[in-house]
Protein backbone atom coordinates (compact mmCIF):
# COMPACT_ATOMS: atom_id res chain seq x y z
CA UNK A 1 0.00 0.00 0.00
CA UNK A 2 0.91 3.66 -0.52
CA UNK A 3 1.01 6.21 2.25
CA UNK A 4 -1.37 7.84 -0.18
CA UNK A 5 -4.03 5.20 1.19
CA UNK A 6 -3.33 6.05 4.81
CA UNK A 7 -3.78 9.47 4.45
CA UNK A 8 -7.08 11.30 6.57
CA UNK A 9 -10.12 11.52 4.34
CA UNK A 10 -10.17 14.44 2.25
CA UNK A 11 -12.40 17.25 3.24
CA UNK A 12 -13.66 18.45 -0.36
CA UNK A 13 -15.03 22.03 -1.49
CA UNK A 14 -18.11 21.84 -2.60
CA UNK A 15 -20.50 24.87 -4.09
CA UNK A 16 -24.32 24.68 -3.38
CA UNK A 17 -26.80 25.47 -6.31
CA UNK A 18 -30.09 25.78 -4.35
CA UNK A 19 -33.47 26.71 -5.61
CA UNK A 20 -34.15 28.50 -2.95
CA UNK A 21 -33.02 30.43 -0.03
CA UNK A 22 -34.65 27.69 2.28
CA UNK A 23 -32.96 25.18 0.17
CA UNK A 24 -29.90 26.75 0.24
CA UNK A 25 -29.58 27.03 4.52
CA UNK A 26 -30.37 23.10 4.00
CA UNK A 27 -27.80 22.26 1.48
CA UNK A 28 -24.74 24.20 3.17
CA UNK A 29 -25.71 22.25 6.31
CA UNK A 30 -25.62 19.20 4.97
CA UNK A 31 -21.99 19.76 2.83
CA UNK A 32 -20.97 20.91 6.82
CA UNK A 33 -22.62 17.86 8.45
CA UNK A 34 -21.20 15.23 5.42
CA UNK A 35 -17.95 17.19 6.90
CA UNK A 36 -17.39 19.40 3.70
CA UNK A 37 -16.32 23.15 3.36
CA UNK A 38 -18.64 25.64 1.38
CA UNK A 39 -17.14 27.39 -1.47
CA UNK A 40 -18.54 29.53 -3.94
CA UNK A 41 -19.81 28.00 -7.63
CA UNK A 42 -16.86 29.85 -9.18
CA UNK A 43 -14.47 29.07 -6.85
CA UNK A 44 -13.44 25.71 -8.53
CA UNK A 45 -15.24 23.48 -6.50
CA UNK A 46 -14.13 19.61 -6.53
CA UNK A 47 -18.29 18.52 -6.25
CA UNK A 48 -21.50 20.65 -6.72
CA UNK A 49 -24.83 19.76 -4.16
CA UNK A 50 -27.63 20.89 -6.00
CA UNK A 51 -31.54 20.34 -5.55
CA UNK A 52 -32.36 22.27 -8.88
CA UNK A 53 -32.51 20.10 -12.00
CA UNK A 54 -32.91 23.20 -14.43
CA UNK A 55 -29.77 25.07 -12.94
CA UNK A 56 -26.68 25.74 -15.44
CA UNK A 57 -24.09 23.92 -13.51
CA UNK A 58 -21.57 21.66 -14.89
CA UNK A 59 -23.68 18.38 -14.62
CA UNK A 60 -20.35 16.33 -14.38
CA UNK A 61 -19.70 17.73 -10.81
CA UNK A 62 -23.07 18.02 -9.95
CA UNK A 63 -24.93 15.50 -7.09
CA UNK A 64 -28.52 16.40 -7.54
CA UNK A 65 -30.79 16.24 -4.80
CA UNK A 66 -34.36 14.80 -6.12
CA UNK A 67 -35.82 14.44 -9.54
CA UNK A 68 -34.82 15.24 -12.89
CA UNK A 69 -31.64 16.00 -14.88
CA UNK A 70 -30.68 12.98 -16.40
CA UNK A 71 -27.02 13.92 -17.03
CA UNK A 72 -25.84 14.96 -13.32
CA UNK A 73 -22.97 12.60 -12.10
CA UNK A 74 -24.51 11.61 -8.97
CA UNK A 75 -28.34 11.29 -7.98
CA UNK A 76 -29.68 11.03 -4.94
CA UNK A 77 -33.13 11.01 -3.35
CA UNK A 78 -34.24 14.08 -1.70
CA UNK A 79 -33.94 13.12 1.61
CA UNK A 80 -30.62 11.63 1.79
CA UNK A 81 -28.69 12.04 5.01
CA UNK A 82 -25.53 13.40 5.49
CA UNK A 83 -23.51 9.72 5.07
CA UNK A 84 -25.42 9.65 1.76
CA UNK A 85 -24.34 13.42 0.87
CA UNK A 86 -20.83 12.57 1.57
CA UNK A 87 -20.38 9.47 -0.32
CA UNK A 88 -22.17 10.74 -3.53
CA UNK A 89 -19.91 14.15 -2.87
CA UNK A 90 -16.36 11.90 -2.77
CA UNK A 91 -17.41 9.76 -5.41
CA UNK A 92 -18.61 12.44 -7.84
CA UNK A 93 -15.46 14.40 -6.88
CA UNK A 94 -13.54 11.62 -8.00
CA UNK A 95 -14.69 11.14 -11.50
CA UNK A 96 -17.52 8.64 -10.50
CA UNK A 97 -21.27 8.05 -11.33
CA UNK A 98 -23.72 7.70 -8.30
CA UNK A 99 -27.25 6.28 -8.71
CA UNK A 100 -29.28 6.33 -5.18
CA UNK A 101 -31.26 3.30 -5.08
CA UNK A 102 -34.43 4.77 -3.41
CA UNK A 103 -35.09 6.84 -6.14
CA UNK A 104 -35.59 3.36 -8.48
CA UNK A 105 -37.91 1.96 -6.04
CA UNK A 106 -40.35 4.38 -5.12
CA UNK A 107 -44.13 3.02 -5.65
CA UNK A 108 -45.79 6.47 -6.82
CA UNK A 109 -43.86 6.63 -9.57
CA UNK A 110 -45.59 6.76 -12.95
CA UNK A 111 -44.91 3.31 -15.30
CA UNK A 112 -43.88 4.26 -18.47
CA UNK A 113 -46.39 4.66 -20.91
CA UNK A 114 -44.38 4.97 -24.22
CA UNK A 115 -40.63 4.74 -22.46
CA UNK A 116 -38.72 6.71 -24.68
CA UNK A 117 -35.11 4.90 -25.23
CA UNK A 118 -35.73 1.76 -26.47
CA UNK A 119 -32.41 -0.97 -26.55
CA UNK A 120 -32.44 -3.76 -28.25
CA UNK A 121 -31.53 -7.02 -26.04
CA UNK A 122 -27.68 -7.44 -27.45
CA UNK A 123 -27.84 -3.86 -26.76
CA UNK A 124 -28.57 -4.37 -23.32
CA UNK A 125 -26.32 -7.37 -22.60
CA UNK A 126 -23.90 -4.86 -24.30
CA UNK A 127 -24.08 -1.88 -22.15
CA UNK A 128 -24.01 -4.72 -18.95
CA UNK A 129 -20.30 -5.79 -19.99
CA UNK A 130 -19.56 -1.90 -20.31
CA UNK A 131 -20.85 -1.44 -16.92
CA UNK A 132 -18.64 -4.56 -16.10
CA UNK A 133 -15.53 -2.87 -16.83
CA UNK A 134 -15.28 -5.21 -19.94
CA UNK A 135 -13.25 -4.42 -23.61
CA UNK A 136 -14.49 -4.42 -26.65
CA UNK A 137 -12.74 -7.82 -27.07
CA UNK A 138 -13.59 -9.20 -24.02
CA UNK A 139 -17.09 -8.24 -24.77
CA UNK A 140 -17.37 -9.49 -27.96
CA UNK A 141 -15.49 -13.12 -26.91
CA UNK A 142 -18.08 -12.98 -23.73
CA UNK A 143 -21.21 -12.56 -26.02
CA UNK A 144 -19.52 -14.68 -28.98
CA UNK A 145 -20.07 -11.93 -31.76
CA UNK A 146 -17.13 -10.40 -33.24
CA UNK A 147 -15.50 -7.15 -31.62
CA UNK A 148 -16.66 -5.34 -35.17
CA UNK A 149 -20.01 -5.97 -34.16
CA UNK A 150 -19.68 -4.73 -30.20
CA UNK A 151 -18.08 -1.55 -32.13
CA UNK A 152 -21.34 -1.17 -34.14
CA UNK A 153 -23.70 -1.75 -30.93
CA UNK A 154 -21.74 0.93 -28.74
CA UNK A 155 -21.60 3.38 -31.31
CA UNK A 156 -25.77 2.66 -31.71
CA UNK A 157 -25.58 2.72 -27.65
CA UNK A 158 -24.03 5.83 -27.86
CA UNK A 159 -26.70 7.89 -30.01
CA UNK A 160 -29.49 6.26 -28.40
CA UNK A 161 -28.19 7.47 -24.82
CA UNK A 162 -27.57 10.46 -26.04
CA UNK A 163 -23.50 9.48 -24.31
CA UNK A 164 -19.95 10.66 -25.37
CA UNK A 165 -18.19 8.20 -23.16
CA UNK A 166 -18.86 4.80 -22.01
CA UNK A 167 -18.93 5.84 -18.39
CA UNK A 168 -21.86 8.26 -19.69
CA UNK A 169 -23.43 5.53 -21.34
CA UNK A 170 -23.47 3.12 -18.44
CA UNK A 171 -24.80 5.86 -15.97
CA UNK A 172 -27.78 6.75 -18.45
CA UNK A 173 -28.25 3.30 -19.22
CA UNK A 174 -28.90 1.95 -15.37
CA UNK A 175 -31.56 4.07 -15.32
CA UNK A 176 -33.35 2.63 -17.55
CA UNK A 177 -35.63 1.18 -15.34
CA UNK A 178 -37.09 -2.62 -15.12
CA UNK A 179 -40.07 -3.14 -13.42
CA UNK A 180 -41.57 -5.69 -11.44
CA UNK A 181 -44.86 -7.63 -12.19
CA UNK B 1 -64.29 55.33 -5.67
CA UNK B 2 -65.24 51.59 -5.51
CA UNK B 3 -67.55 50.68 -2.71
CA UNK B 4 -65.72 47.81 -0.79
CA UNK B 5 -68.94 45.63 -1.05
CA UNK B 6 -68.87 46.04 -4.82
CA UNK B 7 -64.93 45.38 -5.24
CA UNK B 8 -64.72 41.73 -7.08
CA UNK B 9 -61.53 41.67 -5.86
CA UNK B 10 -63.01 41.24 -2.46
CA UNK B 11 -65.68 39.87 -3.12
CA UNK B 12 -62.94 36.82 -5.08
CA UNK B 13 -61.60 37.31 -1.35
CA UNK B 14 -64.19 36.67 0.73
CA UNK B 15 -65.56 33.89 -1.43
CA UNK B 16 -62.30 32.36 -0.92
CA UNK B 17 -62.64 32.88 3.19
CA UNK B 18 -66.00 31.08 2.86
CA UNK B 19 -64.86 28.26 0.86
CA UNK B 20 -62.09 27.61 3.20
CA UNK B 21 -63.89 28.16 6.27
CA UNK B 22 -66.86 25.42 4.86
CA UNK B 23 -63.96 22.92 4.00
CA UNK B 24 -62.23 23.35 7.61
CA UNK B 25 -64.20 20.03 9.22
CA UNK B 26 -62.05 17.94 6.50
CA UNK B 27 -58.81 18.73 7.44
CA UNK B 28 -56.65 16.48 10.37
CA UNK B 29 -54.13 17.08 11.97
CA UNK B 30 -52.08 13.76 12.40
CA UNK B 31 -49.19 13.68 15.47
CA UNK B 32 -47.38 10.33 16.12
CA UNK B 33 -44.48 10.34 18.62
CA UNK B 34 -41.36 12.25 17.32
CA UNK B 35 -42.59 13.10 14.65
CA UNK B 36 -43.75 16.55 12.88
CA UNK B 37 -47.41 17.05 12.78
CA UNK B 38 -48.57 15.68 8.96
CA UNK B 39 -51.93 16.61 7.78
CA UNK B 40 -55.17 13.95 6.54
CA UNK B 41 -58.29 14.30 5.25
CA UNK B 42 -61.32 13.34 7.63
CA UNK B 43 -63.10 11.37 4.66
CA UNK B 44 -65.98 9.63 6.26
CA UNK B 45 -67.19 9.67 9.69
CA UNK B 46 -64.63 7.39 11.58
CA UNK B 47 -62.13 7.33 8.69
CA UNK B 48 -58.98 9.88 8.05
CA UNK B 49 -56.78 9.11 4.66
CA UNK B 50 -53.49 10.73 4.58
CA UNK B 51 -50.43 10.48 1.23
CA UNK B 52 -49.11 6.81 1.93
CA UNK B 53 -45.62 8.09 1.85
CA UNK B 54 -45.67 10.36 4.72
CA UNK B 55 -46.27 7.46 7.01
CA UNK B 56 -43.25 4.58 6.75
CA UNK B 57 -43.77 3.32 10.33
CA UNK B 58 -46.74 4.21 11.69
CA UNK B 59 -49.25 1.85 13.54
CA UNK B 60 -51.36 4.69 15.79
CA UNK B 61 -51.35 7.75 16.00
CA UNK B 62 -53.24 11.21 17.82
CA UNK B 63 -55.62 13.15 15.35
CA UNK B 64 -56.67 16.32 15.63
CA UNK B 65 -59.62 18.00 13.68
CA UNK B 66 -59.71 22.03 12.85
CA UNK B 67 -62.47 22.68 15.93
CA UNK B 68 -59.64 21.76 18.49
CA UNK B 69 -61.63 17.86 18.84
CA UNK B 70 -58.89 14.97 19.36
CA UNK B 71 -59.02 11.47 18.80
CA UNK B 72 -56.82 8.56 19.09
CA UNK B 73 -56.14 7.33 15.29
CA UNK B 74 -55.18 3.45 14.65
CA UNK B 75 -54.00 2.60 11.38
CA UNK B 76 -56.61 0.48 9.43
CA UNK B 77 -54.53 -0.04 5.95
CA UNK B 78 -52.21 1.19 2.99
CA UNK B 79 -51.37 1.04 -0.42
CA UNK B 80 -48.20 2.12 -1.73
CA UNK B 81 -49.93 1.81 -5.24
CA UNK B 82 -51.83 4.39 -4.98
CA UNK B 83 -50.39 6.41 -1.97
CA UNK B 84 -53.39 5.94 0.71
CA UNK B 85 -53.16 5.41 4.02
CA UNK B 86 -56.34 5.29 6.12
CA UNK B 87 -56.88 5.51 9.67
CA UNK B 88 -60.21 4.19 12.08
CA UNK B 89 -61.07 6.87 14.52
CA UNK B 90 -64.05 6.61 16.65
CA UNK B 91 -66.66 9.41 17.45
CA UNK B 92 -65.54 11.86 14.73
CA UNK B 93 -68.34 13.79 13.34
CA UNK B 94 -69.65 12.81 9.37
CA UNK B 95 -67.75 15.50 7.25
CA UNK B 96 -69.92 14.16 4.28
CA UNK B 97 -67.77 16.59 1.93
CA UNK B 98 -69.49 17.83 -1.74
CA UNK B 99 -68.86 15.32 -4.88
CA UNK B 100 -66.90 17.14 -6.86
CA UNK B 101 -67.71 17.22 -10.99
CA UNK B 102 -64.66 16.85 -13.24
CA UNK B 103 -61.23 18.30 -12.70
CA UNK B 104 -60.95 20.63 -15.23
CA UNK B 105 -57.66 22.34 -16.44
CA UNK B 106 -56.92 26.23 -15.48
CA UNK B 107 -59.88 26.01 -12.66
CA UNK B 108 -59.11 27.56 -9.35
CA UNK B 109 -58.40 24.84 -6.32
CA UNK B 110 -57.92 25.20 -2.89
CA UNK B 111 -55.43 22.75 -1.32
CA UNK B 112 -56.02 22.35 2.75
CA UNK B 113 -53.54 20.79 5.51
CA UNK B 114 -52.69 21.47 9.10
CA UNK B 115 -50.23 24.23 9.93
CA UNK B 116 -49.14 26.16 11.78
CA UNK B 117 -50.85 24.96 14.54
CA UNK B 118 -54.06 25.06 12.74
CA UNK B 119 -55.10 24.96 9.13
CA UNK B 120 -53.54 26.12 6.34
CA UNK B 121 -55.06 26.88 2.90
CA UNK B 122 -53.46 27.35 -0.46
CA UNK B 123 -54.96 28.60 -3.74
CA UNK B 124 -53.79 27.82 -7.24
CA UNK B 125 -55.16 26.83 -10.64
CA UNK B 126 -55.27 23.06 -11.71
CA UNK B 127 -52.57 22.39 -13.71
CA UNK B 128 -53.59 19.93 -15.83
CA UNK B 129 -56.12 16.99 -15.91
CA UNK B 130 -55.06 13.25 -17.68
CA UNK B 131 -56.10 10.09 -18.16
CA UNK B 132 -56.04 7.18 -15.52
CA UNK B 133 -52.35 6.25 -14.83
CA UNK B 134 -50.18 3.19 -13.10
CA UNK B 135 -47.62 3.72 -10.68
CA UNK B 136 -44.97 1.50 -10.33
CA UNK B 137 -46.12 -0.38 -6.78
CA UNK B 138 -48.94 -1.80 -9.72
CA UNK B 139 -52.11 1.13 -8.12
CA UNK B 140 -54.52 2.61 -10.64
CA UNK B 141 -55.44 6.30 -10.29
CA UNK B 142 -58.12 7.49 -12.20
CA UNK B 143 -57.43 11.03 -13.09
CA UNK B 144 -53.61 12.66 -13.49
CA UNK B 145 -54.65 15.76 -11.76
CA UNK B 146 -51.73 18.22 -11.02
CA UNK B 147 -51.86 21.51 -9.19
CA UNK B 148 -49.93 24.93 -9.63
CA UNK B 149 -49.52 24.92 -6.04
CA UNK B 150 -46.87 24.74 -3.80
CA UNK B 151 -47.24 22.33 -1.17
CA UNK B 152 -45.07 22.12 2.10
CA UNK B 153 -44.09 17.98 3.42
CA UNK B 154 -46.71 18.82 6.63
CA UNK B 155 -49.85 20.00 4.26
CA UNK B 156 -49.25 16.74 1.87
CA UNK B 157 -52.46 15.06 2.33
CA UNK B 158 -54.96 17.38 3.03
CA UNK B 159 -58.43 17.83 0.87
CA UNK B 160 -57.83 19.35 -2.43
CA UNK B 161 -61.29 21.27 -3.15
CA UNK B 162 -62.92 23.14 -6.32
CA UNK B 163 -64.38 26.41 -5.62
CA UNK B 164 -67.83 24.98 -5.66
CA UNK B 165 -66.94 23.18 -2.29
CA UNK B 166 -66.36 19.40 -4.25
CA UNK B 167 -63.80 17.42 -2.81
CA UNK B 168 -61.73 16.27 -5.81
CA UNK B 169 -59.31 14.50 -4.06
CA UNK B 170 -56.01 14.39 -1.16
CA UNK B 171 -52.81 16.33 -2.31
CA UNK B 172 -49.61 14.07 -2.69
CA UNK B 173 -46.29 15.00 -3.62
CA UNK B 174 -44.81 13.67 -6.85
CA UNK B 175 -41.92 13.12 -8.73
CA UNK B 176 -39.68 16.51 -9.66
CA UNK B 177 -41.76 18.05 -6.70
CA UNK B 178 -45.34 18.42 -8.45
CA UNK B 179 -47.87 18.10 -6.49
CA UNK B 180 -50.59 15.88 -7.74
CA UNK B 181 -54.35 14.91 -6.39
CA UNK B 182 -55.44 11.45 -5.67
CA UNK B 183 -58.69 11.94 -7.12
CA UNK B 184 -61.62 11.13 -4.65
CA UNK B 185 -63.26 7.84 -7.01
CA UNK B 186 -59.36 6.46 -6.41
CA UNK B 187 -59.44 7.05 -2.71
CA UNK B 188 -63.54 5.76 -2.26
CA UNK B 189 -62.08 2.17 -4.59
CA UNK B 190 -59.29 1.29 -1.82
CA UNK B 191 -61.10 2.56 0.70
CA UNK B 192 -63.00 -0.31 0.75
CA UNK B 193 -60.58 -3.32 0.87
CA UNK B 194 -58.32 -1.08 3.08
CA UNK B 195 -60.66 -1.00 5.75
CA UNK B 196 -61.68 -4.57 5.36
CA UNK B 197 -58.24 -6.07 4.87
CA UNK B 198 -55.39 -3.32 5.79
CA UNK B 199 -54.43 -3.99 2.21
CA UNK B 200 -55.33 -4.04 -1.65
CA UNK B 201 -54.36 -6.98 -2.98
CA UNK B 202 -53.15 -6.48 -7.42
CA UNK B 203 -52.18 -9.33 -9.78
CA UNK B 204 -48.68 -10.65 -9.95
CA UNK B 205 -46.65 -12.70 -12.20
CA UNK B 206 -43.00 -12.72 -10.46
CA UNK B 207 -41.40 -10.72 -13.77
CA UNK B 208 -38.52 -8.46 -13.74
CA UNK B 209 -39.01 -6.08 -17.23
CA UNK B 210 -37.25 -4.08 -19.32
CA UNK B 211 -38.98 -2.48 -22.48
CA UNK B 212 -36.96 -3.64 -25.25
CA UNK B 213 -36.62 -3.01 -28.91
CA UNK B 214 -37.63 -6.33 -31.04
CA UNK B 215 -35.04 -6.86 -33.01
CA UNK B 216 -35.68 -5.83 -37.04
CA UNK B 217 -35.45 -9.47 -38.16
CA UNK B 218 -38.31 -11.05 -34.80
CA UNK B 219 -40.75 -8.01 -35.89
CA UNK B 220 -43.01 -9.70 -38.15
CA UNK B 221 -42.92 -12.78 -35.48
CA UNK B 222 -43.98 -10.20 -32.48
CA UNK B 223 -45.85 -8.47 -34.56
CA UNK B 224 -44.76 -5.05 -33.11
CA UNK B 225 -41.41 -3.28 -32.69
CA UNK B 226 -41.70 -3.53 -28.77
CA UNK B 227 -41.55 -5.98 -26.48
CA UNK B 228 -40.79 -6.10 -22.55
CA UNK B 229 -37.77 -8.29 -22.06
CA UNK B 230 -37.53 -10.74 -18.97
CA UNK B 231 -34.67 -9.38 -16.71
CA UNK B 232 -35.71 -12.06 -13.71
CA UNK B 233 -37.96 -14.65 -12.79
CA UNK B 234 -38.96 -14.67 -9.10
CA UNK B 235 -38.58 -18.29 -7.08
CA UNK B 236 -41.64 -20.15 -7.04
CA UNK B 237 -43.54 -17.17 -8.36
CA UNK B 238 -46.62 -17.51 -10.87
CA UNK B 239 -44.19 -17.00 -14.03
CA UNK B 240 -41.58 -19.84 -12.44
CA UNK B 241 -44.50 -22.57 -12.79
CA UNK B 242 -45.41 -20.95 -16.25
CA UNK B 243 -41.79 -21.97 -17.35
CA UNK B 244 -40.93 -18.61 -18.30
CA UNK B 245 -36.97 -17.87 -18.29
CA UNK B 246 -34.71 -14.53 -18.63
CA UNK B 247 -34.42 -13.62 -21.83
CA UNK B 248 -37.54 -14.25 -23.49
CA UNK B 249 -39.22 -11.25 -24.53
CA UNK B 250 -43.44 -10.69 -23.73
CA UNK B 251 -45.16 -9.42 -26.43
CA UNK B 252 -48.42 -10.03 -25.70
CA UNK B 253 -50.64 -10.99 -22.77
CA UNK B 254 -54.28 -12.03 -22.82
CA UNK B 255 -54.38 -11.05 -26.92
CA UNK B 256 -53.50 -7.54 -25.99
CA UNK B 257 -49.90 -6.66 -27.08
CA UNK B 258 -47.65 -5.06 -24.17
CA UNK B 259 -45.54 -2.50 -25.70
CA UNK B 260 -44.97 -0.90 -22.46
CA UNK B 261 -45.10 -1.52 -18.72
CA UNK B 262 -48.51 0.67 -18.21
CA UNK B 263 -49.86 -1.58 -20.62
CA UNK B 264 -49.30 -4.86 -18.78
CA UNK B 265 -50.51 -3.40 -15.50
CA UNK B 266 -53.63 -2.86 -17.02
CA UNK B 267 -54.44 -6.94 -17.09
CA UNK B 268 -52.88 -7.17 -13.60
CA UNK B 269 -55.59 -4.83 -11.05
CA UNK B 270 -57.28 -6.76 -8.33
CA UNK B 271 -59.77 -8.67 -10.15
CA UNK B 272 -57.30 -10.37 -12.24
CA UNK B 273 -55.93 -12.44 -9.06
CA UNK B 274 -56.62 -16.54 -10.01
CA UNK B 275 -56.99 -15.68 -13.59
CA UNK B 276 -55.21 -17.85 -16.19
CA UNK B 277 -53.54 -15.60 -18.76
CA UNK B 278 -52.09 -16.41 -22.03
CA UNK B 279 -48.78 -15.07 -22.63
CA UNK B 280 -46.70 -14.82 -26.14
CA UNK B 281 -43.19 -14.72 -25.91
CA UNK B 282 -40.45 -14.68 -27.77
CA UNK B 283 -37.72 -17.37 -26.58
CA UNK B 284 -34.32 -17.73 -28.90
CA UNK B 285 -36.10 -16.19 -31.82
CA UNK B 286 -39.31 -17.97 -31.70
CA UNK B 287 -42.74 -17.87 -30.40
CA UNK B 288 -43.95 -19.35 -28.02
CA UNK B 289 -47.70 -19.15 -26.32
CA UNK B 290 -47.95 -19.90 -22.27
CA UNK B 291 -50.33 -20.27 -19.77
CA UNK B 292 -50.24 -18.59 -16.47
CA UNK B 293 -52.31 -18.44 -13.47
CA UNK B 294 -51.74 -14.48 -12.03
CA UNK B 295 -50.76 -14.76 -8.43
CA UNK B 296 -51.09 -11.94 -5.94
CA UNK B 297 -48.54 -9.53 -5.61
CA UNK B 298 -46.09 -9.64 -2.57
CA UNK B 299 -46.45 -6.34 0.14
CA UNK B 300 -43.44 -4.15 -0.05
Amino acid sequence: MTDAAAAPPLRLRVAVVASSEAARRRLTTLVTRSGHDVVEVDGSPDAILTDDASSAVPPARAVLLGWGGEEFAGWLASDAGPAQVDAALRAVAAGLTVCGTPLQTRGLDPLPEDPQVLLTPREIEVLAALGNGLTNKETARRLGISPNTVKFHIESLFRKLDAATRAEAVAKGIRLQVVDF
Amino acid sequence: MTDTAENPLMKLSDALVERAQLARPLVAAIAAGGHRMRSGTLWRKDVVVASEQRFPDLVDARVTLADGSTFTARLAGRDPGTNIVAFRLDGTPDPNPQTAGEAQPGAFALALGAGDGGVSVRLGIVRSVGPAWHSRAGGQIDRRITLDIALGREEEGGPVLDLGGGLLGISTLGPRGRVLVIPASTVDTVLEPLLSKGRVDRGWLGLALQPVLVPEALQPEAGRDRGLMIMGVAKDSPAAQANLHAGDILVMIAGESVTSPAALAKHLGPDSIGRQVELRVLRADKPLVLSVTVGTRPPG
